[in-house]
């Protein structure tokens, strides 16, 4: 009995000892691996991917912990700039567009990249190589119709903003600066200037365009045929075939602008290798290829392969690639507020 | 007994928690969102510090924030009136009926309150689709050729906040009325009264305070109606609500959004005093 009792003591006094010291052990080896890496993204389904296809498979298993912080971009934008003065900010690595990633570089706060830290950077498109981010997927914009109201299939962004097609036109809100962009590529302008583009949507108006708040409702209303014509990204085309809705989509002539989504590194970051580890991770052929199937946007690298029956649905031929424009940034950093205020009172009013 | 009623601290241990919890989590904040409000916003930097009132003048100057304004205002009043014109007689039958079913009736007005906002607009927005149920119960009667275009329009979202707001409104008069005496309305059909008589000189006077914190109740909501105008109005029908949050989450102009949020609390704190006022000075004529 007394046997017994000591050694179950004994065996209380071993497991106390492993308890304190397992965890501290796994930490320290943690620690030595790069530690924790807390990454502000979009919710929704950005999210699910990033931790399904990049952070599970790529991170954990190096003993990173990987915290997502989720939010809208402007948030998390204003939090960026909120952490200025700090020295130690809150994330180590951030999801902006390529346009959200000018602006947060013109207002310092992160980081001119150093592309020694990241090996899978060898492979990044060229015009997928900012200076203080890197491009981790991309489509374009294209125009999106109903071949059940669309008789004729349309070629131009000319052809989607034809007052001929009256209220069967949608716009979608939060698209502004594509639609903006777009409409100006369509009056034959370019995209360093969107003025030209204001008398081809004025006129979009007059015919009786349609106006949606989000992606979802423009999707909604393609469904139920209350729209037939508009313009999306390839990438959404896709997904909306995929739900079923009867939707073709048409490359442009004046050109495709892009939609890049990126990541880029907060100069205070707490944990900037592990930002670095993240990057990197995001760029492994792997992750850029699974992207590509469960999101429908094309990778950035070049050694991604996608199949050829999901590349012609959500690819470029190397025409379309070329006809490929990347936004002016500088021109909407600068102009944005103006041409929001635009499209609020003029356009929407 | 004596000796707690004299201590003034059993009164201020009372009243100190709600207090507090009122001036940590409702006027700080409100004082930081004023000296927000007084800040300059400057593209790419965003908020600047500064000691300037542009956000109120550029508000006040440009026609299409008025108009916001004065919209938001239109529809608080038309859904607080609609409110009280629907609201009045269910709340009369509620206080006044007799049967056993009573407090299910109660539970059935409470009901939809039990659904979020968002949700309910969302069940609008299947009703009003171009082939929601309303259009094609219409159109599958031959009763209209073309959809009727209910979504996205004023019409929409007045349905939308007078459905949300009604509850409020028959709630707060049903328990006003229960509280007047039923002697007092047969007193008045004994002296000859009409039915409508009876409802216009002593019903509604008596009920006159319910009315006013029915009143106030919905104005107050439809004025800061926020998901009902997004799901129901769409991205052309502008209110304060939509307009304030914009400004702070996509535009990420803190100043000028803080500018906006008093300015319609302001709006709505007025048009509430002013509504008080003037039923508190009838009240006063018609006692004289």
């Amino acid at each position: 009995m007394s046997n017994w009792k000591i050694s179950r003591r004994a065996t209380l006094k071993g497991l106390g000892a492993s308890a304190v010291a397992l965890p501290a052990v796994l930490r320290g080896e943690a620690r030595a691996q790069g530690g924790r890496i807390v990454v502000g993204t979009w919710g929704g389904d950005y999210a699910k991917l990033l931790a399904k296809n990049i952070e599970d498979p790529l991170l954990k298993p190096k003993g990173f912990e990987v915290a997502q912080d989720q939010a809208g971009d402007a948030p998390r934008r204003s939090k960026m700039v909120a952490e200025k003065r700090l020295p130690r900010g809150t994330t180590d690595i951030q999801g902006l567009s390529a346009a959200n990633m000018f602006e947060m570089n013109e207002a310092g706060v992160i980081e001119t990249l150093d592309y020694s830290k990241l090996p899978n950077a060898t492979n990044l498109l060229p015009q997928m190589k900012y200076p203080y981010g890197i491009g981790h997927i991309y489509s374009g914009k294209v125009v999106v119709y109903s071949p059940k109201l669309i008789a004729q299939a349309p070629t131009s962004f000319k052809d989607a903003f034809d007052p001929r097609h009256g209220n069967k036109m949608g716009i979608i809100d939060i698209q502004y600066q594509w639609v903006m962009a777009a409409a100006s590529l369509a009056a034959g302008g370019k995209v360093t200037d969107f003025e030209p583009g204001k008398a081809v949507l004025m006129e979009a108006k007059k015919a009786g365009v349609r106006v949606y708040p989000t992606n979802e409702a423009f999707a909604q209303a393609l469904k139920n045929e209350e729209i037939g014509i508009g313009i999306m990204w390839k990438a959404r085309a896709v997904q909306w075939q995929n739900a079923g809705i009867n939707v073709q989509s048409a490359a442009p002539s004046e050109g495709l602008p892009m939609y890049v989504s990126g990541f880029a590194i907060p100069k205070n970051a707490p944990n900037k290798e592990g930002g670095y580890a993240y990057m990197n991770a995001m760029l492994e052929k792997s992750a850029q290829e699974n992207f590509a199937i469960d999101m429908g946007y094309n990778p950035t690298v070049s050694n991604a392969t996608v199949a050829p029956d999901l590349n012609q649905r959500i690819g470029f031929t190397a025409e379309e690639k070329s006809r490929l424009i990347d936004l002016d940034y500088a021109y909407i950093a600068k102009n944005d507020a103006a041409l929001k205020e635009w499209w609020d009172k003029v356009f929407k009013a | 007994m004596n000796a707690e009623r004299r201590s003034p601290l059993s009164a201020a241990g009372l009243v100190g928690p709600a207090t507090i919890y009122v001036a940590l989590g409702l006027l700080l904040p409100l004082a930081i969102l004023f000296r927000y409000s007084l800040n300059q916003f400057v593209p790419g930097k965003f908020m600047v510090d500064a000691l300037t009132v542009e956000n109120y003048v550029k508000f006040f100057t440009d026609l299409y924030y008025t108009a916001v304004l004065t919209r938001t205002v239109r529809i608080a009043f038309i859904t607080t009136a609609i409110c009280l014109l629907m609201g009045f007689p269910l709340a009369y039958v509620l206080a006044r009926t007799r049967t056993r079913y009573k407090n299910i009736l109660i539970m059935l007005v409470v009901l939809p309150l039990f659904v979020g906002n968002a949700v309910r607009a969302a069940g609008w927005m299947v009703a009003f689709g171009n082939k929601g149920v309303i259009n094609a119960s219409l159109m599958g009667t031959g009763a209209i050729s073309t959809p009727l275009e209910i979504m996205f329009t004023e019409t929409a979202v007045i349905i939308g906040i007078t459905a949300v707001n009604l509850p409020f409104m028959v709630l707060t008069l049903q328990s006003v009325i229960e509280g007047i005496d039923r002697a007092v309305e047969e007193a008045a059909f004994n002296l000859g009264a009409t039915p409508m008589q009876m409802a216009y000189r002593v019903l509604l006077p008596l009920a006159m305070p319910g009315v006013l914190a029915g009143t106030i109740l919905t104005f107050i909501l439809a004025m800061n109606a926020y998901a009902t105008p997004v799901l129901l109005g769409g991205p052309r029908f502008q209110m304060m609500g939509p307009l304030v949050y914009g400004q702070f989450v996509q535009q990420n102009n803190w100043p000028f959004g803080g500018a906006i949020a008093f300015i319609l609390m302001t709006a709505t704190l007025l048009l509430t005093l002013a509504a008080n006022w003037m039923v508190q000075q009838r009240y006063r004529a018609g006692g004289a």
